[in-house]
């Protein structure tokens, strides 16, 4: 029974391999530290890299005796990676975080007070106003945004030229160009995945309704009143009702096919952001010079407002070394290498004068003009990301279940979950 | 798979037990104990000790402010009435057998199966044959589940493209688009196929094992007396092999039991219809930036209760069978 003897090796491999070492930064107390931790979210890539060894290069002119040590934290594994530096006190120095996750960190007493350090910086001035107000509880300042991303409606110019389709501006406007457009070309008119919670909020924010609102100190869900009813209706319709969007989406995210059939010509339209120009250009550059993006219409006209996605960066509470690390921010984030940043990752610099150099992604500078915050609580990133509870309705209600029951039992959610 | 190689030793030790021997006195012998103790060892700081930390968190508030040190709470059964009265506990809990009943029965059959297939082949074939599954049984959880869900996917799957390609009076139409992922009940099927394909090669390579320790004069005498295969099977190789068998099922149902990475590659967060015990867990204790390692802790007692319920009654199965034969 060879076989056996191999499973029992390769058990005790596996017990082997679990029993993995932990690392730990060394800090001197105040000024120059040794090593200065940064955290970065996401895989990595070889020019993420190289780009932060140029940001690094830069901080040595003033820190030449501390090393600063980067690590790669995949978005899926974010939220236990915060929760064990939290448990063992073994944390960052600077950290990225995904803006939706600030208040949570916030009112965890993880971040520092950086208010007076960020009033003393003078690039400051030009930062988002809406996607500073995210970084701030009672009136302190514990983190600065970075970068950001704003979603559009991409779709192809040619078709639209050749079927004689001006870009949609009501909701009405964009129904009939999908209609057309998979009339006359055969394939589906738009994109309308179930698990895309920011698109789905520009129509729900686009018809004047809200997914919660804060009343005295408790947040109130609002995704049972007639407004974001009416804005469901209307998401889910492009499946059930118009048909102008396939069955094929349901249960999955932009990124499960939308993106890949646009980029291929087997789709008419989709949401989605500058990043992913970039991404799409990977699955086919055939036809990249004939798309194009126009704002996500709100239903009787003019721009819907679109939910500003993206990371911030903040000095973690516990670090012994504040100064530096703050410092540290003023270089990855002064406004020569957020340029560099912004044409590298496709995502927007978070100073209003800092552009994209590609003209293709102008628009999104026009889109980005009016932004709205989801609810400020610490529980929107498992209202969000971990229940996910607007695409678990928008999914029952495309599969024939009722908007009213379902948004009820979503409302529901929103009232527990937004009041942690 | 930390529970391998302990179980199938046993099994292994059966048969030798049972055989009666040459009659020595009994003494208190100190060196077996001695040499499985390093093993009892780690396997007690790896796996028992955090299981009676879940036992016990289980009836705490475990939070992020209890993480960062803060004293945890007792709530008593707090946590096991929110998950009780919870109606995605059920419905998580109701799929999770179901799958475990279905993969189980399939891997059980199609392994069997390939076994005795292995035991008929040449030396050549059999070998090639063998790392064939082998390759199967090798790939880690995530890549597989990962070329599934490509597989079975709308935009150049092979699966839709196969089927639309097969006569519509076979399969029916429509295939191109046929989404996978859309209702529990597809998505199972996938996640089925998937964790059949990489767990029937460990069955296949014990049960070959285990045929290969067959005298071969009962077979033959058995083929003389005029039985089929199928006869053969059940009246011969079944009974003996059935210490295999009944190890083989019981890692089976622990091992489909807890199928987490798959199920959360393939359908995620955004599904919660198609969770099963794991994903719910997950999604209580770890899935936001609010951990709730209490609650979490609760269902994983209860899928650890449920489990040693399962082995508790084949184990009591497994030993009255070895006093009655």
């Amino acid at each position: 029974m060879r076989f056996f003897k191999f499973a029992a090796t390769a058990t005790a491999i596996a017990l082997a391999v679990t029993a993995c070492g932990g690392d730990g930064g060394e800090d001197t107390a105040g000024g120059a530290p040794a090593r200065l931790n940064v955290w970065m979210m996401g895989e990595g890539t070889p020019e993420q890299t190289a780009f932060l060894d140029g940001v690094e290069a830069e901080f040595r002119k003033k820190y030449p005796d501390t090393d600063v040590v980067i690590k790669y934290v995949p978005w899926p594994q974010v939220a236990t990676t915060f929760q064990k530096a939290v448990a063992s006190g073994e944390g960052p120095d600077v950290t990225e975080i995904g803006n939706t996750d600030v208040q949570s960190h916030i009112a965890q007493g993880n971040l520092a007070d950086i208010t007076d350090k960020v009033k003393g910086w003078s690039e400051a001035a030009t930062l988002n106003k809406t996607a500073l107000a995210n970084d701030q509880a009672d009136g302190k300042i514990y983190a600065v945004p970075w970068y950001g991303g704003v979603r559009g409606v991409w779709y192809r110019t040619d078709w639209f030229a050749e079927l004689d389709i001006a870009p949609p501006k009501t909701w009405a406007e964009l129904v009939a160009a999908a209609k057309k457009i998979q009339q006359e070309k055969g394939v589906p008119g738009i994109g309308a995945p179930s698990d895309q919670t920011n698109a789905i909020l520009s129509f729900i924010w686009g018809n004047g309704g809200e997914v919660a609102v804060k009343e005295g100190d408790r947040w109130v869900g609002r995704l049972d009143q007639p407004q974001a009813k009416e804005a469901i209706d209307f998401y889910t319709g492009l499946v059930t009702v118009e048909k102008v969007a396939p069955e094929k989406y349901v249960g999955k995210n932009e990124l499960q096919g939308p993106q890949q059939d646009f980029a291929l010509g087997k789709l008419g339209m989709y949401i989605d952001g500058s990043w992913a120009l970039k991404e799409m250009k990977k699955i086919s550059d055939k036809d990249a010079d004939k798309w194009g993006v126009f704002p996500i219409p709100a239903k009787n006209g003019g721009n819907a407002p679109v939910m500003a996605g993206g990371s911030d960066l903040a000095v973690w509470e516990n670090s012994k070394a504040k100064d530096a690390a703050f410092d540290y921010i003023t270089v990855l984030n002064n406004k020569v290498n957020a340029a560099k940043w912004a044409d590298y990752s496709g995502f927007s610099s978070m100073f209003t004068d800092v552009k994209f150099t590609d003209p293709k992604l102008a628009p999104f500078t026009e889109i980005a003009a009016n932004t709205k915050m989801v609810p400020l609580s610490a529980g929107w990133g498992d209202f969000e990301q971990n229940k996910k509870v607007i695409p678990n309705a928008v999914k029952a209600i495309m599969q024939g279940g009722s908007s009213a029951e379902e948004l009820a039992k979503a409302n529901k959610q929103a009232d527990e979950l937004l009041n942690p | 798979m930390l529970d391998t190689a302990p179980a199938v030793r046993a099994a292994e030790g059966r048969p030798g037990r049972r055989d009666p021997g040459p009659a020595r006195p009994r003494r208190h012998r100190p060196w077996p104990y001695l040499l499985i103790a390093p093993t009892l060892a780690v396997i007690a700081l790896l796996m028992f000790w955090p299981m009676a930390q879940i036992a016990l968190m289980s009836f705490q508030k475990v939070g992020n402010r209890q993480l960062a040190g803060a004293p945890a709470e007792s709530v008593g059964l707090e946590n096991y009435r929110s998950i009780l009265s919870d109606e995605l506990f059920w419905q998580s809990l109701r799929s999770t057998v179901l799958f475990a009943v279905a993969a189980v029965t399939l891997t059980l059959v199609l392994g069997t199966l390939v076994g005795l297939l292995l035991n008929r082949l040449s030396r050549r074939m059999a070998a090639l044959v063998s790392a064939g599954v082998m390759v199967a049984w090798a790939t880690p959880p995530i890549t597989a589940a990962i070329i599934f869900t490509w597989l079975f996917g709308t935009t150049g799957g092979v699966v839709n493209w196969l089927l639309d390609l097969l006569p519509d009076a076979l399969v029916g139409g429509g295939w191109t688009d046929y989404n996978w992922f859309a209702t529990p009940l597809r998505t199972y099927t996938v996640l089925t196929v998937c964790v059949v394909w990489q767990s029937f090669p460990f069955v296949a390579v014990s049960v070959l094992a285990g045929l290969k320790s067959l005298p071969a004069e009962l077979l033959e005498a058995a083929r003389v007396d005029g039985a089929g295969a199928w006869r053969a099977f059940w009246a011969i190789t079944f009974p003996m092999l059935r210490p295999i068998f009944l190890v083989l099922l019981v890692l089976s149902v622990i091992w489909d039991f807890k199928v987490f990475t798959q199920l959360f590659v393939m359908s995620g967060m955004a599904n919660r219809d198609a969770f099963n015990l794991s994903l719910y867990a997950y999604s209580e204790a770890f899935g936001g930036m609010n951990a709730k390692l209490g609650l979490g802790s609760a269902i994983a007692a209860v899928l650890t209760l449920l489990l040693l319920a399962v082995t508790a009654v084949y184990v009591r199965i497994m030993v009255r069978q070895g006093e009655v034969s």
